[in-house]
């Protein structure tokens, strides 16, 4: 099949989709059409647009799976975009590795969330970006001081966030950032800090279970949090925020570990820790995963990042049991557990198309990638720009290396609200401004002004398509939403299109502008102006903040 | 689909929960609705303190003062510092607005609040705040967002309308306020300037189908017309409203200043929101909650100059405009923190702490006693709770709202102490401590098991006897019956527990005691 013809064939005529769920995690079979791929791209991917989506359709599922799974270098560091006076790190290198000193974070504070977004924006249809985020908001640290401890640990999240859990949780437990976080730092033999013991069992690995008893969380005791802080004892943070050392570190601190014997609770069978010194951490972190708990907790958090909120009865039994069962068989490793999850029937039930309230970096990438808009190459105005949508994303709510608090964003916990919880009367007028400054006005950046062409989106789009506004409409439909629309909405839209008009208004006047002996600026500008019209009314829908 | 629908589907999410047995629909339509007077006016501040408030550096027990320096002598404020309240209560140094307030009669502090089987998870524990359940419950609406479901059943469909043009409740901030969660929806609207709204686009009413997608759509297109008939009203009253007093230009501007200015503005202008929320963050003093050469400087000391400087010049603007009568204040922690410091000159998460209450319309003063503070405490140790938090809620929506007492019982879902917090907006000197109509002894301390509790009652009295552990556990439930008038003994034993230090809480009607004992 031609495939520029695959979505004309899908699109037409269809305004709604049955409702169907299926409650096992056996490999989906079912049609693989426009509808199931692009509900993979937008929640495993940022990198949804109209050639993506034709792309993933004539792929195949298990196509796309291997892309999305594919082995992948990490990026090249982030570099000095502008800044002169660091008397270490020349402008285009990298600071990742040079001492810092007096005023030097400022801009590599700038220049590291920039190039984060960035990283995010560029993704293309990998897992990686959104496993990064999901981590950075399951390991949580915030506003840490020192941007190369901040690189340190989002890089861990990024190389080993499709590895295997216990590594990257043994990993994250000795960051330097998340010692500095969490109190790990501050922990020793003498005055025990609880900080990271309690919110590792807590958030971190098993979850806290029921009120059983005085002090008794069900998976574990306040006891529990006691002893395996004093397990925990004697790491260190070396050359954060340091003038002379280049490159921080943790390391370990025989002198301020307890030596002394751990002893757990029934919830941990009452296990006695003995001195290991250097590696007893790793202990720690082998008896809490030795409760299936654990599986079933980071089974739910990667169902409610990835499906939807709800976990019902049915779906703890079906879904997230099955899925812990995969995690333990594999020994923590990530990859079998999220590849059954986004091959499963349940995840391609349509029921669950569009129920996730996008969060603000979606919902800006979102902008940014089905429009396929292009900001200048050079170093100074990329940096800039992403540096500038970082901010916009801060103020929707949503600011990376910033989580509000240890439990990360609340939209991924806070029932019964969940997801519902990005959107206030502060927020949608913000993201709305946001996608109205690129349709109607532009949003500049180191004297670039930046905007939607949408005549650079209907173009590519055929034309035995793009001519005829009902077909137009229902294919910027399918790139834009994930459900189909009912007729009324697609008849509103058309009149915002072309008010008023008769609809071989548009196929004339649009397709005088196509033709070269009968195009003009002046038309150019006026066949813009329409679509501009329709795309700011597409953006500022309902439809538009899900996904 | 209805709006009616909608509300009713979006609790797919949990359970359809039961009020008395009656479906909670069928109570908001018949027996409760009159219960509420809607002419009521008066209006509620909360400030959330989030984090968790170190009470032992924010209202210090003089009285306890020698042994609480043992414990925390890295962070313990010096006693020449403190600004001096009555003979056992000092407040920290850099509240002194305050400490004016105080002085002015227009700040209550209930001692050592918090709840039974303390929690000391942060999010658990401020769920537990915010929904105003029992620690071992787990409900997903909040105290006000329930009293609020009393008088608008509907909400949010045909809001704003004739009765109510202005938002029910609101937070000042960007996210909308947990305690705000009704049945079906959220009734705080957030803001963060009312100067700077504008219309968002709205292309008109759509059939949503109803399903997952449908809801979530139906709540984005709710929420976008929501925002835009509000935005009308909030415009037009902080256009009418003002601010007058100079103090929120002394000292600086801080933006719990800004957010609770915005609200005198709005109240001034007019609006008729019943609640307003706002909080300041980083109470989660773990580290550097004070300077190693200044224990009067550092983090907490910053955080309470806030919050004391900003309740000050929002009273003192409230009183420039004759408006002290309508609104009353009130903060709240997800719980105090340890009595011992840690060794990172900071403190971990504990038990109970002082809640601030403000206004003209309360009982100025200190409800409560201080603290005991032993020699000994474990590491762990918290301050023991005497006031559940519940009471403090309980007793406001009461005397504040004018919500009848059994209604309130059944928002709160639990028993609750009547305190008299609220009174009447007359009052001009702090009140002296009334006499609490009874005297109550405990002995012996330490004891080996057997413990005797002498109660003297004026009059007759219901008690709830309690025993604790230092975490804030309930241990066991010794009484809770109506006693007369006259002498009585209560007799009861620990010598199942196990050598250690616990609380004999003992709960009467309007006030309680609390025992620190030693098993030995």
């Amino acid at each position: 099949m031609n495939r520029r013809s695959v979505l004309r064939k899908l699109v037409a005529s269809t305004s709604s989709i049955a409702v169907e769920t299926a409650n096992t995690i056996a490999p989906y079979s079912g049609p693989w059409t426009y509808l199931e791929a692009s509900h993979l791209l937008r929640r495993a991917t940022f990198a949804l647009n109209r050639d993506t989506l034709e792309d993933a359709v004539d792929n195949g599922l298990d196509f796309t799976l291997d892309l999305l799974f594919a082995d992948k270098p990490l990026p090249e560091p982030p570099i000095n975009y502008f800044f002169e006076e660091d008397p270490n790190v020349m402008v285009g290198e990298t600071w990742i590795t040079k001492r810092t000193g007096d005023g030097l974070n400022g801009y590599r504070h700038r220049s590291l969330r920039a190039w984060n977004f960035n990283l995010l924006r560029n993704e293309g249809i990998h897992l990686r970006e959104k496993m990064t985020l999901f981590w950075h908001n399951h390991f949580v640290t915030e506003s840490i001081n020192d941007p190369r401890l901040r690189y340190l640990y989002i890089t861990l999240l990024r190389n080993q966030g499709l590895g295997n859990f216990k590594t990257l949780t043994e990993a994250v437990t000795v960051d330097p950032a998340m010692l500095l976080y969490l109190n790990g730092h501050q922990n020793n033999k003498n005055a025990p800090n609880e900080n990271y013991a309690r919110e590792l069992l807590e958030l971190f690995t098993i979850g806290k279970g029921d009120l059983a008893g005085p002090g008794d969380y069900t998976n574990y005791t306040e006891d529990d949090v006691v002893a395996l802080a004093k397990a925990l004892t004697g790491w260190r943070v070396q050359g954060s925020n340091s003038d002379e050392i280049d490159e921080p570190f943790s390391y370990y601190d025989p002198n301020r570990h307890d030596t002394g014997e751990k002893l757990l609770s029934h919830r941990f069978d009452n296990v006695v820790i003995s001195n290991s010194e250097e590696n007893e951490y790793k202990e720690v972190i082998a008896i809490i995963l030795g409760k299936t708990e654990v599986a079933k907790y980071i089974c739910r958090k990667l169902y409610r990042y990835f499906v939807h909120h709800h976990i019902s009865e049915t779906i703890e039994q079906n879904i997230i049991e099955p899925l812990a069962t995969i995690f333990m068989d594999n020994e923590w490793e990530l990859k079998p557990v999220l590849q059954t999850l986004l091959t499963s029937e349940h995840f391609y039930s349509s029921e669950f198309f569009g129920t996730i309230i996008t969060n603000p970096i979606e919902h800006i990438i979102k902008t940014l990638n089905i429009t396929k808009i292009e900001i200048p190459q050079d170093d100074i105005t990329t940096y800039e720009f992403h540096n500038n949508f970082h901010i916009k994303a801060r103020n929707m709510q949503m600011e990376y290396f910033g989580p509000p608090n240890v439990a990360g964003w609340k939209v991924y916990y806070q029932a019964p609200a969940y997801y519902r919880n990005w959107i206030s009367a502060v927020t949608l007028p913000l993201r709305m401004d946001f996608t109205d400054d690129l349709n109607l006005r532009r949003i500049r950046a180191n004297e670039f002004d930046l905007s939607i062409d949408p005549l650079k989106i209907v173009d590519q789009i055929p034309t035995d398509i793009s001519l005829d506004p009902n077909l137009l409409i229902q294919d910027l439909i399918t790139v834009f939403y994930c459900q189909p629309m009912a007729q009324v909405q697609r008849d509103a839209l058309k009149e915002i299109l072309i008010p008023g008009l008769p609809d071989f208004e548009w196929t004339v006047e649009y397709g005088n502008y196509l033709d070269p002996n009968t195009t003009s600026e002046e038309l150019k500008m006026a066949v813009r102006n329409k679509l501009k019209n329709l795309f700011r009314a597409m953006m500022t829908l309902p439809e538009y903040f899900v996904c | 689909m209805k709006r009616r629908n909608f509300l009713q589907s979006s609790l797919f999410a949990s359970a359809p929960f039961m009020l008395n047995s009656l479906p909670v629909s069928a109570l908001k339509h018949k027996q409760l609705f009159n219960f509420f007077n809607l002419e009521n006016d008066k209006i509620l501040i909360l400030i959330e303190l989030s984090g968790g408030n170190d009470g032992l550096n924010t209202v210090v027990p003089l009285d306890q003062y020698a042994n609480l320096f043992n414990h925390r002598s890295n962070i313990i404020i010096p006693e020449s510092a403190l600004l001096t309240m009555n003979a056992t209560n000092g407040l920290h140094p850099s509240m002194v607005g305050m400490k004016r307030l105080y002085d002015d009669a227009r700040l209550s502090i209930i001692q050592n609040v918090g709840y039974e089987n303390q929690n000391r998870s942060h999010f658990r524990s401020i769920d537990i705040w915010n929904s105003a359940s029992a620690a071992d419950e787990y409900i997903n609406t909040g105290w006000m967002g329930r009293y609020l479901d009393q008088n608008h059943p509907t909400y949010p469909d045909n809001y704003p309308n004739e009765d109510f043009p202005d938002p029910i409740a609101m937070t000042i901030g960007s996210l909308t306020s947990d305690t705000c969660q009704g049945i079906g929806s959220n009734f705080s609207l957030a803001i963060q300037n009312p100067d700077n709204l504008s219309a968002l686009p709205d292309y008109g009413e759509f059939q949503y189908p109803d399903t997952l997608y449908g809801n979530e759509l139906e709540y984005l297109a709710n929420s976008i017309q929501q925002t835009n008939a509000y935005q009308e009203v909030l415009t037009a009253a902080s256009e009418a409203g003002t601010n007058l007093s100079p103090k929120y230009e002394i000292n600086g501007s801080t933006r719990l200043k800004e957010r609770l200015q915005v609200i005198a503005r709005l109240i001034s202008g007019g609006l008729r929101t019943k609640v307003y929320i706002t909080s300041i963050g980083g109470f989660d003093t773990h580290s550097g909650q004070v300077e190693s050469n200044n224990f009067a400087q550092g983090t907490h000391a910053e955080l309470l100059f806030e919050l004391s400087d900003a309740i000050e010049a929002f009273q003192d603007d409230l009183k420039l405009q004759g408006l002290e009568e309508k609104v009353v204040g009130m903060t709240f922690s997800e719980f105090g923190r340890r009595i011992k410091s840690n060794g990172s000159l900071g403190t971990d998460h504990g038990s109970a702490a002082p809640m601030f209450v403000f206004g003209s319309c309360i009982n100025a003063g200190v409800i409560g006693n201080n603290p005991t503070i032993a020699a000994e405490v474990a590491n762990q140790e918290g301050v023991a709770m005497d006031y559940d938090f519940k009471s403090i809620y309980g007793s406001i929506l009461m005397d504040w709202f004018e919500v009848e007492e059994s209604t309130v019982r059944s928002i709160l879902y639990s028993d609750f102490q009547y305190l008299p917090i609220i009174s009447s907006c007359q009052t001009t000197s702090v009140d002296p401590v009334e006499d609490l109509g009874y005297s109550i002894t405990l002995s012996p301390n330490p004891t080996h098991g057997p413990v005797n509790l002498d109660i003297e009652l004026d009059k007759p009295e219901w008690i709830k006897l309690g025993v604790f552990d230092t975490l804030g556990a309930q241990i066991k439930l010794i009484s809770n019956q109506s006693l007369g008038t006259g002498h009585h003994l209560i007799q009861f034993e620990l010598n199942d527990l196990s050598t250690g230090i616990y609380f004999v809480r003992c709960q009467f009607k309007n006030s309680s005691k609390t025992f620190r004992i030693v098993k030995s």
